[in-house]
């Protein structure tokens, strides 16, 4: 082929593939139809971080709820779940498929915070809504993204609150913390320094610790030194028993109190073999036994809808991350479209089910400051120490 | 400090089973982790699911852990045909991941509480300010009894010195009567046997979990070449020092704590490669 030859036909290749790409991204499918409205997730429903994977099946729950109801103006919830093992590279490839191929009007949850940052730039450049991602750090809600809305309680807001009570209610002020060394424990530290400078007071131990270690002893062995009465944890649920058998090896008996990460009492008081009682943790949600009537509805729905379900807080964390988007498809009423759904969620304020309370407007998307404080009782049973409480010193307010 | 030179016991016990498997074939057997997860497992499942005794449940974990070893190296191992070590260790990979599935599978990847059988609040402080823990204790005295054994055996019994024989050459081996594949399979077997033990050390301490010993097998591989990966007397203390400098970093200055391992084996490597208490490196041609 000579030259003269050879330039018109790249020219009607590079063409073809141009059209046919424009074509694809034309073809994008639309997230609903006359009869359905579809949603995804993605969690980890094997692999290390399975116990999480519960978030996912809850918001399954509500949706199944709200099909069985009818649904929304005449459209049922086509609900997607897919297994990205808590692997950010596989968390892309899930969300691309329910993008592309299934086509999602919105997504709810998501378990991990590396898992979201690695899609989070991707759903806002498609306009697919992203509604209560399950980390809780400021990369999400700072500055406002148009198309995510935060439900769960930042953990510099908890980790203000923890330190709190701690120093209010326990009356204790000589405090430790054990973080884990990323952008979750690093939180968790600011929110209890910013309330502790507040106080004038200072942490008598700042430990930090990489999620993988099998050996704490060392680092026990400081918080005792220095002379903690109370350490607040922000780490993963197997450094957490390391550091509590440890502790129950030398003598070390500080009151633990915890992040909302670690309310899973009958789990960690089964793989700590009893000592999570008497922790005290954050919470995101009502305790599993409460007698508020919309946690009774979903309670008696799940022994219906999903049997084989424990009713734990990871479970129905997954109605609280979905049911703002719910609540704002009913507001959308009929003519549902993307700037529709977006409008009606900015405009939600005030709105609470079992969760904390939701503020959203078009410059915040931050739902919450707020959190419950809970105790793990006997046999990993709960104890509600304190309601509904909003931070006072959250900086994003101001 | 005591803590510290247990769980560098620990270290330098599971190390030991690498170093086995390493001197009698050369391979570094990534798996090894894996197969001591899966070992802790089976003794959950005995003790959980049929509520036998511990030391029951420990005698046929320990039969089913030389199982294990002797299949791995039996099914993975000795099928492939003239394998160079990159080869082999790259099957020991695909083993560790066949294995970590498999538990996955059949226990899930919920984290679970295992005991051993030590009242954990029974502690000992022969002088004040040390403390010794049960933990510590059997860690120091189940160590010590391997390594009895092991001297003894490699140094005293016909498949100790087979053994040894077929690590310094294996076709001479061959050639003097030794059945090498049957040296390789007990290598396996046993090695799988120590690692079994380490594990359920490692998994009383934590939790146990499908990826509960991938952080362990680590620390142990970095103990065997701070000793030399020749040297079974060397990765015990080199475990054992791994473990105080570890500790000694945690204590006062917890960043650097999840590092020092790895800048250790950096500066083993550069100073002394064959290890702090391999006498010379042998390089077979």
């Amino acid at each position: 082929m000579t030259l003269r030859k050879k330039v018109p036909f790249f020219f009607v290749a590079a063409l073809a593939v141009l059209t046919v790409a424009g074509m694809a991204q034309a073809a994008m499918p639309a997230g609903f139809d006359d009869n359905e409205i579809r949603i995804g997730q993605w969690g980890p429903q094997t692999g290390p971080a399975a116990p999480w994977g519960s978030v996912a099946r809850g918001s399954k729950l509500l949706f199944d709820i709200v099909n069985e109801e009818g649904g929304i103006h005449g459209r049922k919830i086509k609900y997607f779940i897919r297994d990205d093992m808590y692997n950010p590279a596989q968390t892309v490839g899930v969300v691309k498929e329910l993008v592309e191929r299934a086509g999602v009007l919105a997504f709810v949850g998501g378990v991990g915070t590396a898992s979201g940052l690695a899609v989070k730039d991707y759903l806002a450049e498609n306009k697919v809504i992203w509604v209560g991602p399950v980390g809780a750090v400021d990369e999400y809600v700072f500055p406002a993204k148009p198309y995510l809305f935060a439900v769960n309680t930042l953990y510099a807001d908890e980790g203000s609150l923890l330190a709190k009570y701690v120093v209010d209610k326990l009356n204790t002020r000589k405090i430790g913390i054990l973080y884990q060394n990323d952008v979750y424990g690093k939180a968790g530290l600011e929110g209890v320094k910013q309330r502790l400078a507040a106080y004038k007071m200072g942490l008598v131990a700042e430990i930090p610790v990489e999620p993988t270690e099998k050996d704490m002893a060392s680092q026990v062995l400081r918080l005792k030194n220095s002379g903690a009465e109370a350490v607040i944890l922000y780490v993963s649920p197997t450094i957490a028993v390391i550091a509590l058998k440890t502790s129950a090896t030398i003598g070390f008996k500080p009151q633990w109190v915890s992040s909302h990460t670690l309310s899973d009492y009958p789990l960690m008081n089964k793989i700590s073999g009893g000592l999570w009682e008497g922790v005290i943790t954050g919470a995101v949600g009502d305790i599993p036994d409460s007698k508020h009537p919309l946690m009774v509805k979903y309670r008696e729905a799940a022994k219906r809808l999903a049997p084989e379900e424990r009713w734990g807080v990871f479970y129905y964390a997954g109605i609280i991350f979905a049911d703002p988007l719910v609540e704002a498809l009913k507001r959308v009423g009929r003519n549902l479209s993307t700037d529709a759904l977006l409008k009606a969620l900015n405009s939600l304020t005030g709105y609470q089910t079992i969760g904390p309370k939701i503020n959203w407007s078009e410059k915040q998307h931050q739902g919450t400051d707020s959190i419950m404080i809970h105790k793990c009782g006997p046999g990993g049973s709960y104890i509600k120490l304190q309601d509904w409480t909003a931070n006072d010193l959250a900086a994003w307010k101001k | 400090m005591v803590e510290g030179l247990a769980i560098g016991a620990c270290y330098g016990l599971f190390a030991t089973a690498v170093v086995i498997i390493y001197k009698t074939s050369e391979v570094v057997n990534f798996a090894q982790g894996e197969m001591a997860m899966f070992s802790s497992f089976v003794a959950f499942h005995i003790l959980s699911a049929y509520q036998y005794p511990f030391w029951l449940a420990f005698v046929i974990t320990m039969l089913f852990s030389i199982l294990l070893g002797i299949l791995i190296e039996f099914l993975f191992l000795r099928p492939a045909k003239h394998p160079s070590i990159l080869g082999m260790i790259v099957i020991t990979l695909g083993a560790e991941m066949f294995l970590m599935g498999l538990a996955s599978w059949k226990w899930g990847a919920e984290q679970k509480f295992f005991s051993l059988p030590l009242n954990p609040s029974v502690t000992y402080e022969p002088v004040k300010g040390m403390i010794i823990t049960n933990w510590a204790i059997a860690v120091f005295a189940v160590t010590a009894c391997i390594m009895l054994f092991l001297y003894i055996f490699f140094k005293f019994t016909r498949l100790g010195v087979a053994m040894r024989a077929t690590q310094q050459n294996k076709h001479a081996a061959k050639i003097m009567g030794i059945r090498t594949e049957r040296i390789f399979s007990f290598a396996w077997g046993f090695s799988s046997l120590i690692g079994a033990v380490a594990g359920m050390f490692f998994a009383s301490r934590a939790t146990l979990d499908p990826a509960f010993m991938m952080e362990p097998f680590l620390r142990a591989f970095a103990a065997a070449v701070l000793g030399g990966l020749m040297s079974i007397p060397g990765v015990i203390i080199g475990g054992a020092l791994m473990g105080l400098i570890e500790n000694f970093f945690g204590y006062f200055w917890p960043h650097w704590k999840p590092i020092i391992a790895f800048i250790v084996i950096i500066l083993v490597l550069c100073l002394r490669p064959s290890g702090l208490f391999t006498k010379h490196y042998v390089k077979k041609v």
